[in-house]
């Protein structure tokens, strides 16, 4: 969180991106666009690692594991994977600290934020800060290559807590004059999609429920996560500050 | 312990010879007692976050002769006992310097912490343990005897040698000395004692020990007698008795004088003293409920190995766990009966009872108004019968309250029905949930399809 020079480090390192695996990574060749996606796991729980190496390592290519922030951004910046499984607790900063250094050299490079935790500043956190979606821990195989593949693809992923979050936050009423366009509050479409979301439905089913498309569905979802990362919105800062200390 | 050599016995005086250096400052001595007493106390609580290269300089009970100063000493200095002791010794022998060192010693080192394991600390708190059985230091009577007849007979001899002090001098020196130590004693047992009532030792000693208590009053009005009698003599000696009231006089007005003084003080130390003692239950508390989660994942883990042909009991077993550890790592602190805290309780229960994850979402909360209730019944039911019937694999419930309406979904993706085809009489559905809706002044709608799941909305004004 405080350390935010983060370029020294990793500025450093990427020079070499692809012949410099940072430590614990496994075999990082450049590989092709196409096929499955390659995946780094930080997790400061080896077990944790391990687990969910078995769980998907049918579908997608894990090409490195870290377990705190520095590792992390060593290994991120060397093997640029297409997705970065991002563990929200971790030595070092936490989650939000890798997604601020990686970004500082990588911009495009896309997290999955993942964690036990559930807390609401968490998730809001490190959404914020810049993972393209939040699922917990307890996630089944197939779901979680699932959102792997959606992240992969540029689109955002929401579990049904974090669309509840997002509507909680952004409910209310608002102060009109503080709003801040249209950025501070969700248009009734985005409202019916996280609403949906929150309910239990697959973008799939949130699709046919509003009889449109699951690409207007993810652009709703993308246009949502735009939102939490832009928005001002007094309300919304003082909403997760209002939660840090329970 | 004791090592059996002649030395260690003289380190037995220091407490009947503790501070007073003079004689006649003996008398301001008392008024000071309590309130070092009061300092010295909140030392000792927070010391477990201390000695981290060096173990701090704390009497430590354990090997002690005396009263553990010189062990502490070692152990804090990193140098042998068998020294400190000899060093203590050999001052004693010029001008008594060792006893009063050892007397100071002994009331500015805080009693070192006796700590146990977290969860053994937290149950003995809780009562759950025997702890009768922890490590007091045993009075031996033998080898005080021994030591005190030992040091009187080397203190002899040093009188004897002429080294000492000189016999005019001496017996109110020693009087002094035996009063303060008695007073001294008690300020330092009583905060002993008070530190083990807090730490979850006899609490029903506490009050009697610590706050007073006939034998505390007897010593310490013994110990001011002894004190009382060693000015008298020296007085006496001075011949001049007939001036005993004035001297009394000029005695207690300077007494009373330093009491104004060093009150404000006190009173600062009393008051650091009663904060410490609120954070240290504070931390207590904390500690206490992360003992009890440790002891309930050790409890659940030992079940799942029971457990391990039985895979839905494991996963039922680790899912409430989760949800426990969750719920106190992360979570709200949901206090009361709102919607939010129903909900979650009533979703709690099915999990447990069915063994099925049920995953709840909130937006918002409200009241628990009579409606409000009947919508949470109706939603758990709504849950059990999706837990019964329907074979999915997680159930999703997520409630929004607004300002005008309180909504609960209740979805889950198993095996849908047809809802005409349900019996009129099947109370599960109609009765439980449809009606008891209506007779709120809400509704329910249930949404199946065979093979596509169900969703049943409720909703109803708060």
């Amino acid at each position: 969180m405080t350390s935010t020079p983060a370029t020294p480090a990793p500025g450093s390192r990427p020079a070499p991106p692809a012949s410099l695996p940072g430590p614990g990574t496994a075999p990082a060749g450049p590989a092709a666009a196409s096929g499955p996606s390659r995946v780094v796991v930080v997790d400061d729980h080896a077990m944790f690692r391990t687990g969910v190496k078995a769980e998907i390592g049918q579908a997608v290519r894990v090409v490195g594991e870290a377990a705190d922030v520095e590792s992390a951004v060593a290994v991120i910046t060397a093997a640029r994977p297409d997705v970065v499984l991002l563990d929200v607790h971790l030595p070092g900063g936490g989650g939000v600290e890798v997604l601020r250094k990686v970004h500082a050299v990588a911009p495009e490079q896309k997290f999955l934020a993942l964690s036990v935790s559930d807390a609401a500043e968490d998730v809001i956190g490190v959404i914020r800060a810049g993972a393209r979606g939040y699922v917990t821990k307890s996630i089944n195989g197939t779901e979680l290559i699932d959102a792997i593949r959606r992240v992969a693809e540029g689109d955002a992923v929401f579990s049904p807590r974090l669309a509840g979050f997002v509507l909680d936050a952004f409910s209310g009423a608002i102060d009109l004059a503080t709003v801040d366009e249209d950025l501070d509050r969700l248009s009734q479409r985005e409202r019916e999609v996280l609403r949906l979301i929150a309910r239990g439905y697959a973008y799939k089913e949130v699709a046919r429920e509003l009889f449109i498309s699951i690409k207007t569905v993810e652009t709703h979802v993308s246009s949502v996560l735009r939102k939490l990362q832009l928005s001002n919105r007094h309300q919304l800062t003082r909403w997760a500050t209002d939660r840090r200390l329970v | 312990m004791h090592p059996a050599s002649p030395r260690p016995p003289a380190v037995d005086l220091p407490p009947v010879a503790v501070p007073p250096a003079t004689p006649p400052t003996s008398a301001p001595v008392p008024p000071a007692a309590p309130s070092a007493g009061s300092t010295a106390l909140p030392v000792p609580e927070p010391a477990p976050d201390a000695g981290t290269a060096r173990p701090r300089a704390t009497r430590v009970a354990e090997g002690s002769m005396v009263g553990g100063v010189c062990t502490g000493l070692a152990r804090h200095l990193g140098w042998p006992v068998l020294a400190i002791r000899i060093a203590f010794v050999a001052l004693m022998l010029f001008q008594f310097i060792g006893v009063i060192a050892y007397g100071a010693l002994w009331l500015l080192m805080p009693p070192a912490p006796a700590t146990a394991a977290p969860g053994l600390e937290s149950a003995s708190r809780a009562g759950m343990r025997d702890t009768s059985s922890t490590v007091r230091r045993r009075l031996d009577w033998g080898p005080v005897v021994a030591l005190t007849a030992l040091a009187t007979g080397l203190l002899w001899l040093v009188q004897i040698s002429g080294l000492g002090i000189s016999q005019q001098l001496f017996w109110p020196v020693a009087f002094a000395c035996a009063g303060a130590a008695l007073v001294w004693r008690q300020a330092d047992s009583a905060q002993q004692k008070r530190w083990q009532a807090e730490a979850g030792g006899r609490v029903w000693l506490a009050p009697f020990v610590a706050r007073g208590g006939w034998p505390a009053l007897v010593r310490v009005i013994v110990g001011l007698g002894l004190v009382g009698a060693a000015f008298g003599l020296v007085l006496a000696q001075w011949g001049q008795i007939g001036q005993l009231p004035e001297v009394l006089a000029m005695t207690s007005l300077a007494l009373a004088g330093l009491a104004v003084v060093v009150a404000p003080w006190i009173h600062r130390s009393r008051t650091a003293l009663n904060t410490v003692r609120a954070e240290k239950v504070r931390a207590d508390e904390r500690a206490d409920m992360a003992a009890h989660l440790h002891d309930s994942v050790l409890q659940t883990l030992a079940l799942i190995q029971r457990q391990a042909e039985d895979p839905r009991a494991v996963q039922q077993l680790a899912r409430r766990q989760e949800r426990e550890l969750r719920t106190w790592l992360y979570g709200e602190e949901l206090g009361g009966t709102s919607l939010k805290a129903a909900l979650t309780t009533a979703a709690a229960e099915v999990e447990d009872e069915r063994g099925i994850p049920v995953e709840l979402v909130v937006v918002g909360d409200a009241e628990p108004s009579e409606a409000v209730q009947a919508l949470v019944r109706s939603a758990r039911e709504a849950v059990v019968n999706a837990a019964k019937h329907s074979g999915a694999d997680k159930i999703d419930v997520y409630a929004e309250v607004t300002e005008d309406l309180v909504e609960v979904f209740v979805r889950d993706r198993g095996q849908g029905f047809d809802l005409d085809a349900v019996p009129e009489d099947r109370m599960g559905v109609r009765g439980s949930i449809l009606d008891r809706m209506a007779r709120h002044g809400g509704r329910a709608t249930v949404r199946s399809r065979p093979g596509d799941g169900t969703e049943v909305r409720l909703e109803i004004r708060p």
